[in-house]
């Protein structure tokens, strides 16, 4: 504006002190719930990928009734099945250490695992063009060896992406109930400042001002404060998931992977303040359009 | 400049404040608006500033029916209108300059491009010492120089006064105005609402005069009392038969 002060003196409103706060908060409620739907579902890709083409076949322990080397001989028997099986890219038995391994973020004590009787576990790889059928595996691996069991973590995949979905659906209502509440907020507040500074809006008007020069200072407030408040909610955002980042780390046994944001997700969370932003700029200008279309 | 033509108003479901205005007031023309208080001078001003619609009829300013115009097309004609309203309305937190640039500034102008006319301007009103203070700290009197400089600064084809000599002494009534007269004789057209019979006597200019809530058109005011010279032929104003 070529003028130093502006006519309407809205930077004295109660609104300047309250309304980033309020949008602070929306912010940073957003943000939450964004970042969580973010790493729910780069883990659930992270494990859906890296186990699509995946099984594991378990042969129960040997039982005490067992001859030496029945072990020995029903997991030959059931590599034989899988080896000529088409589609089988790649068997591997899983030896001691690598079982407590596994063992060891569940049972801790790697020497307890080791006089636990455990099934045999064997990883195998199908191969990623013409996987094998698992129908037809599973029939013959029972046939060659009584009580194998194939599993293809589907049923754990499967459990995590409905939790992943209901996760991103409950994090889409709350962005849109604070987009919401943003909205009314700039509203009240909007039309608090209309009413207070009625006469001298009167005054622009009937001295020639248009419209859009009016709501022109209101947006350019409210953008002020939108982005004042969104800069915080979304600094104080990054700073819970930071933190709780490190606290995770430092309890040591975690489940979850590490995961860090891509690109991607960056430009979707940077995209919320400047979201908020745009929405308290957008808002004032069409409650100012729409108080002022009542004047004469 | 100005045509009323049936023209009513009526606040909300009130009474009528105003019945079948039927006049017309020439461009380049100059009139007293007078009438007791209550009889409408106000909302009769209000309608020609384009802050009040009428609630019937037709008004038209600048020959255009300003019912006909959108929103931009009305603020644009307010620009070449000059309103002195009775109770000043300056924004309290803008200097006598700023608040005399303000229709400039709503125009669009530069504050460098208008300060120089603004500071004259006020020079010649007599507020030269009062540049840079705020409404608050200037008499009332002032105030209301203040807000005639604000009204007169864009110099708008159209100048309307609602009791503008209403607070300052005779001899500062008289000054203003002949500064009115002084806009008028450079192609101003001029209405003046008072309800002070007396001074609108001591020029010879026409009179609109309300009462029963319609207005008359007198053209030969002052007649006899003052020893002015005849209304001028363009101040002729068509006789209302309302």
């Amino acid at each position: 504006m070529a003028f130093g002060k502006a006519d309407l003196p809205l930077a004295r409103d109660a609104s300047g002190r309250f309304l980033p706060w309020l949008v602070a908060f929306m912010v940073y409620l957003a943000t939450l719930a964004l970042v969580s739907s973010m790493i729910m579902n780069a883990l659930v890709d992270r494990w859906d990928r890296g186990l699509a083409d995946r099984l594991t076949v378990q042969i129960p322990a040997p039982s005490a009734e067992d001859e030496a080397g029945g072990q020995e001989a029903r997991i030959d028997a059931a590599i034989d099945v899988l080896t000529s099986t088409p589609g089988v890219g790649g068997v591997a038995v899983l030896d001691d250490s690598e079982i407590s391994a596994l063992l060891d973020p569940w049972l801790g004590d790697a020497e307890l695992a080791r006089e636990l009787p455990l099934p045999t576990l064997i990883a195998v790889t199908l191969s990623a063009d013409d996987p094998a059928d698992l129908g037809t595996l599973a029939v013959r691996l029972q046939a060659a060896v009584p009580g194998a069991v194939i599993d293809d973590h589907q049923r754990w995949v499967g459990g995590l992406v409905s939790l992943t979905r209901s996760i991103d659906l409950i994090a889409a209502l709350v962005v849109l109930l604070v987009g919401l509440a943003a909205v009314i907020t700039v509203v009240f507040v909007t039309r608090t400042g209309l009413a207070i500074h009625r006469q001298v809006i009167e005054l622009l008007h009937l001295i020639g001002a248009q419209d859009s020069y009016i709501a022109r200072q209101f947006q350019t407030h409210a953008m002020k404060l939108g982005f004042k408040g969104g800069a915080l909610g979304f600094a104080a955002a990054l700073a819970t998931v930071y933190g709780a980042g490190l606290l995770l780390s430092e309890s040591g046994r975690v489940l979850l992977p590490d995961f860090s944001f891509g690109p991607r997700e960056w430009i979707g969370l940077c995209l919320l303040p400047l979201l908020a932003t745009l929405v308290a700029m957008v808002t004032a200008r069409w409650t100012v359009l729409r108080t002022l279309a009542r004047f004469p | 400049m100005i045509r009323f033509e049936q023209v009513s108003l009526r606040y909300d479901t009130g009474p009528e404040v105003l019945r079948d205005l039927d006049f017309h007031l020439e461009p380049g023309s100059f009139h007293f608006l007078l009438g007791p208080s209550g009889a409408g001078k106000s909302s009769l001003l209000k309608m020609m500033s384009l802050g009040q619609r009428p609630s019937s009829g037709r008004l038209s300013l600048f020959g255009r029916d300003v019912s006909r115009l959108d929103r931009k097309e009305r603020a644009l004609l307010r620009r070449r209108i000059g309103v002195v309203f009775q109770d000043f309305r300056l924004i309290e937190h803008l200097t006598t300059v700023e608040n005399v640039a303000l229709p400039l500034r709503v125009a669009g102008q530069r504050e460098d491009k208008v300060r120089e006319h603004v500071s004259e301007l006020l020079s010649w009103v007599g507020l030269a010492d009062h540049l840079n203070a705020l409404p608050a700290t200037l008499s009332g009197g002032q105030q209301q120089r203040v807000a005639i400089a604000r009204a007169v600064i864009s110099r708008p084809s159209l100048l309307l006064a609602d009791e503008p000599t209403g607070n300052v002494d005779d001899r500062i009534a008289m000054r203003l105005l002949y500064l009115f007269e002084e806009l008028h004789r450079n192609g101003t057209t001029v209405v003046i609402a008072t309800h002070n019979e007396m001074l609108a006597n001591r020029f010879d200019q026409p009179v609109v005069r309300l009462s029963d809530h319609s207005a008359e058109i007198e053209d030969d005011s002052g007649d006899g009392e003052t020893a002015g010279p005849p209304p001028r032929r363009e101040l002729a104003a068509t006789r209302g038969d309302g």
